[in-house]
């Protein structure tokens, strides 16, 4: 393996994502819905709602979403109620909650084909998907997957042959970069822009501390490219 | 790890079986020695404990031997919403087995048939009136079972539900009885659970002297039904004189 | 369960208004305390002491005890302040796959009964407990803790699953890293059983008193301790406005919304970064405020760990 530029399986360089590919509205009954692929990783997410009520045991003055998450074959298992988990949350984070009261979104992630990077694209999909159904956002969300290898380097977008060879991968969730409304508690604090802050971040395998910091400097970097990508496709489709 | 595999213990099977037949030959003789050094009329010593977990409204620890039981009493509180409406309140019970309770391992699943002994064992203590339209949730973990583990079971509960300052007619204490036999053994262990040839088991409110559960299994004569009766009742006034010893002790200590 | 502040405005002035002194003011406390959770943590933050009157860096008191369930072959007690979990390891034998022959195997299980929240009802499992079950054996996996290896007893033949149990007992916050402690304390009290095979090939324990009778051959007489290597611990910490709290309470975590999750091993190489959502964005700076956090933590707990291995020596002994 070469240290500088090598070359990945399926002919990438370390900093070179898959092609992505976005389309919304495509089913009839949910409210939204989109389909976001990266190479043969591919998600279809529905958005029902808002509907009346929330379940019990949650907040009622504010808007609850719920995940449901539908792999492409069998029955879920933890690995599954986890994802539900941090794409409830995440989601939960960029929606504004306070507009819609007492009332649940659902969002329904179906995997239709999972080659490695499979929550980020899952939380790409839902984010196009809560745009689609006009579900109101503080901002958007891009989901990236970073690898790193045992020598310290760091490939963007892993296909599921390089994820299992990294010695830790992670998924990392960033805001795309706020163009007109400045959100509250924004950049003036810290001496970090607000696209810089991470929403989510997931981890698997021992790394070097240096390693991981590393990954989220290459993974910022990637999502400026993703949300520049996001936002492109949505006002083509808008307009 | 996505599919276990078929597994088995190293320890069940030949020695285990050897061991209760011995036992069994042993306990059919008049005198043998219970494992435990424990005359026949002798219980294990009983470790009392109420304010276990904070986050419920009452809760108690008791520990007889092997035997470790953890009750939970949450509530007075709103009742499911499917249920009708009700003057008085409800009690609703469960109980549930650690995975590691038993020398085997097990699923560590709700034991459906506990759960409705310690209902029926507790409801006739308990004054529902005083808390009508809601629910008294009494839930029971068994950490270890080491055999007695329904009354255990019961008197942690009522302990609980007395921490949690629920309206009772008085504690409910309980205890079991194993028959061997000629002999009469109070408090069996699991070990002598399993070989036993019958048993009997009261749970009753000693200070109105009233039974509120009695179940009998094996064969018995009138005459061992009423000395096994006698045994246990007397053992729970005593257990009870505990219990409440326990709870004033917690009392002093709060105030 | 959180009922969010109606705007803080009122609620202060409700509480102010109050003031008459005794029982009264008590249950005016209360009473704030529970109609506006947000602004009275809130409050409490303005001068930097939590609701337990901790210092916003400070874990809560934490205590491990080994070998506590006599069923098992390894288990632990751990608490931090009220939240109390028991872990406990039983072996099994199993038939190791074709392509780890010579590996044993971990199932861990996170367990969340009634007993340990209002919020758990019978019948249905909390949310969390697969999602704690799933980052434990992650972890676990991942730091390398145990090598697999150490669990065969022969080559395609037979080796150890360790079934690692873990129950909640009462859910007061932080239920991943007390469940992490719990993990490698029961891990480090486990002592492996003397086992040999029998004459129809299945893997049965010899009794101490029987060791050096019997005709079987010994399988295992010198592997009966697992060596534990980069031992992780973690620490959760809850992200409140530019406020940073470790170790956050059941209550804490209903107010907080954001928490971030550091595990790190003893080798000090990150096991695990975990912040799933929540309102506030976790900038570098933050991040490794939160590392240097946790590496004080880890230390603290490996502290804590290695006094409950030679308390427990000390009993055996005396």
């Amino acid at each position: 393996m070469r240290a500088m530029g090598m070359d990945r399986l399926d002919g990438r360089n370390a900093n070179q994502m898959r092609p992505l590919t976005c389309s919304r509205n495509l089913l009839h009954r949910a409210h939204g819905s989109a389909r976001w692929s990266q190479g043969d990783t591919i998600v279809l997410a529905a958005v029902y709602g808002p509907k009346a009520g929330t379940r019990k045991g949650d907040d009622p003055e504010k808007a609850s979403i719920e995940v449901i998450w539908k792999p492409k074959t069998g029955q879920i298992g933890k690995q599954e109620k986890e994802y539900e988990m941090i794409l409830k949350r995440t989601l939960q984070s960029i929606c504004l909650l306070t507009s819609h009261p007492n009332t649940t979104t659902s969002v329904i992630v179906q995997v239709v084909g999972d080659d490695g990077s499979l929550l980020p694209c899952a939380i790409n999909a839902s984010c196009a998907a809560l745009v689609d159904a006009g579900i109101p956002l503080k901002h958007l969300a891009v989901a990236i997957c970073c690898g790193l290898s045992e020598t310290g380097s760091v490939i963007l977008d892993p296909t599921k042959v390089e994820e299992q060879k990294m010695q830790a991968f992670m998924h990392l969730v960033f805001p795309n970069s706020p163009l007109a409304v400045l959100p509250e508690g924004s950049s003036s604090k810290h001496d970090e822009p607000f696209e810089h802050g991470i929403i989510t971040s997931v981890t698997h395998g021992a790394m070097p501390e240096r390693g991981y910091f590393n990954c989220l400097d290459r993974g910022r970097a990637a999502s400026a490219a993703i949300s520049e990508f996001l936002r492109r496709s949505l006002q083509k489709d808008g307009s | 790890m996505a599919t276990t595999p078929m597994t088995y213990s190293p320890s069940q099977g030949a020695e285990r079986r050897q061991k209760q037949q011995q036992m069994r030959r042993m306990s059919q003789e008049l005198d043998w020695k219970r494992s435990d050094g424990r005359s026949f009329h002798q219980c294990r010593p009983a470790c009392l404990q109420t304010g276990a977990t904070n986050a419920a409204s009452g809760s108690a620890y008791a520990e007889f031997g092997a035997t470790k039981v953890i009750v939970s009493v949450f509530g007075p509180r709103e009742s499911k919403k499917a249920m009708m409406y009700s003057d008085i309140g409800r009690l609703n019970c469960n109980v549930s087995f650690t995975t590691f309770a038993t020398p085997i391992r097990g699923q560590g699943s709700d034991n459906k048939e506990y759960s409705a002994m310690l209902h029926k064992a507790l409801e006739g203590a308990v004054i529902l009136e005083s808390f009508p339209k809601t629910t008294v949730d009494v839930f029971a973990l068994v950490l270890e079972s080491g055999g007695g583990d329904l009354p255990v079971i019961i008197s942690c509960a009522s302990l609980a539900l007395a921490d949690a300052g629920i309206m009772m007619y008085d504690l409910v204490s309980s205890v079991s009885v194993s028959c061997f036999g000629k002999n009469i053994v109070i408090d069996p262990t699991a070990e002598e659970e399993a070989c036993q040839d019958g048993s009997l088991m009261i749970a009753c409110m000693p200070a109105r002297n009233e039974v509120t559960q009695l179940t009998l299994t094996g064969q018995w004569s009138t005459a061992k039904t009423n000395e096994a009766m006698e045994l246990c009742m007397d053992a729970c006034s005593k257990l009870a004189s505990i219990m409440r010893s326990c709870l004033k002790k917690s009392a002093n200590l709060s105030s | 369960m959180a009922t969010s502040a109606r705007g803080g405005g009122e609620g202060e002035a409700a509480a102010g208004g109050g003031g008459g002194g005794g029982a009264a003011a008590e249950m005016e406390v209360e009473a704030y305390r529970r109609l506006f959770p947000v602004a009275y943590f809130e409050r409490h933050l303005r001068e930097s002491v939590r609701l337990d009157a901790r210092p916003l860096a400070s874990p809560r008191d934490t205590s491990v005890a080994l070998g506590l369930v006599g069923s098992a072959d390894g288990s632990a007690l751990v608490k931090f302040g009220d939240t109390t979990m028991v872990a406990a390891i039983k072996l099994e034998v199993m038939t190791p796959p074709a392509e780890s022959s010579d590996e044993g195997s971990v199932a861990v299980e996170f367990y969340m009964p009634p007993i340990c929240s209002p919020t758990v009802r019978p019948g249905r499992s909390a949310e969390v407990a697969p999602v704690i079950s799933k980052q434990l054996s992650d972890v676990i996996m991942s730091s390398g803790m145990i090598n697999l290896k150490d669990l065969c007893l022969i080559n395609g033949k037979a080796s150890w699953i360790a079934y690692l149990d873990i129950y909640c007992l009462n859910a007061d916050g932080s239920l991943f890293d007390a469940a992490l402690v719990s993990t490698v304390a029961a891990f480090t009290h486990l002592e492996i059983p003397l086992v040999s095979v029998s004459d129809d090939g299945r893997v049965v324990t010899v009794p101490g008193e029987l060791e050096g009778k019997t005709k079987l051959p010994l399988v295992n007489k010198d592997k009966r301790k697992l060596m534990l290597n980069n031992v992780p611990f973690s620490l959760t910490c809850g992200l409140h406005k530019e406020h940073i709290l470790v170790d956050p309470t059941a209550e804490e975590e209903s107010i907080i919304e954001t928490f971030v999750t550091v595990v790190l091993d003893t080798l000090g190489r990150v096991v695990s970064v975990y912040k799933p959502g929540g309102s506030v964005l976790a900038y570098t700076s933050i991040l490794k405020e939160c590392i240097t956090l946790a590496k004080r933590r880890a230390q603290q707990l490996r502290n804590i760990l290695n006094e409950s291995v030679s308390a427990m020596e000390v009993d055996k002994s005396s």
